[in-house]
């Protein structure tokens, strides 16, 4: 769903382009909770506050994190080499498509955790979406309590 | 007004806030965020709240006062309020997004226009409201006093 408000820019930690990420400049202190490994992830959300929260929630949670505006920079990142355990991907992104970008960055062969998110859930989107490889499908606000788990999963695993 | 008086009026406010369902506990999240390193963090975050979300009104209202409407553009507007409320905690804007939604569904100019008016409601109610907790909380730290942790539990 393409939309005229540009929504990629005016991060509040840093410049924040459209194409560039923000890296998460600030590591948290005393974090949440801690993990046997390091966990990194990759937020895609061209919604300014949503981004912020959901970077600013996993960073509260121990977790190392890149946070994009759009599909196309979160597969510019990962084609670039970056990896990541957890992939966070908005549905409703503005040129390529949530779907389109999970669909794209399972057939780069990556296998990593990826949960689609969205405003509210409704049946045909959370189709659409893991039919495209998300692993889950989960309504904002993306809180601990839904991340949470995952970490856990992805922890035990590595 | 002594301080400990001052405190206590916060409390009492901020009690009312979840009490109408205005806020919601999204909204402890944004401040469990808040730390020494980031000190202004839940201000910082709302201000780009109402900054994004006015122009996002005026997108919508826009977007409905054309000829012929783009119901498709409308959806988007809201669904990125809805988004961006439900991430602060801004329950009423969140829920009147969610009725929104269905009109839009439904191509009901009436409709819209109506949820529009709701939204923008609820939109000024937590703007007010939230203006008036952080003033009272600058009117504790100006008094030398310092605003409680949020709680987790709720």
């Amino acid at each position: 769903m393409a939309s005229d408000t540009d929504y990629d820019s005016d991060g509040m930690r840093d410049n924040g382009n459209g194409g560039s990420s923000e890296g998460n400049g600030r590591r948290r202190r005393h974090p949440m909770m801690t993990w046997r490994n390091n966990l990194r992830a990759l937020v895609v959300d061209n919604g300014r506050i949503c981004r912020i929260m959901e970077s600013g929630l996993l960073d509260a949670y121990g977790v190392e994190v890149e946070a994009v505006g759009t599909g196309e920079a979160a597969v510019e990142l990962i084609a670039s080499g970056e990896t990541f355990d957890l992939i966070v991907i908005e549905m409703f992104l503005p040129f390529m498509s949530g779907p389109e970008t999970a669909r794209t960055i399972r057939e780069m062969g990556i296998t990593s955790k990826i949960l689609g998110i969205a405003p509210m859930y409704w049946e045909k989107d959370a189709q659409e979406f893991l039919a495209a490889g998300i692993d889950e499908f989960l309504e904002k606000p993306f809180t601990p309590e839904l991340f949470v788990p995952f970490l856990r999963e992805i922890d035990n695993q590595k | 007004m002594e301080l400990g008086q001052m405190q206590g009026r916060l409390a009492e406010y901020t009690r009312s806030l979840y009490m109408e369902g205005i806020l919601d506990a999204q909204f402890l999240q944004l401040q469990q965020l808040q730390d020494e390193s980031n000190p202004d963090f839940v201000v910082e975050v709302v201000s780009l709240f109402f900054e994004d979300s006015e122009k996002l009104l005026n997108d919508i209202a826009r977007a409905l006062d054309q000829q012929s409407v783009d119901f498709k553009r409308v959806d988007a507007h809201v669904h990125q309020l809805k988004g961006s409320s439900a991430s602060v905690g801004a329950q009423r804007v969140k829920d009147a997004c969610v009725a929104f939604r269905n009109c839009c569904e439904e191509q009901n100019v009436e409709g819209c226009l109506r949820c529009l008016q709701q939204v923008k409601q609820e939109h000024y109610l937590v703007k007010n409201k939230l203006e008036t907790l952080f003033r009272l909380e600058q009117q504790i730290v100006a008094a030398g006093g310092s605003v409680p942790m949020a709680e987790m539990t709720f």
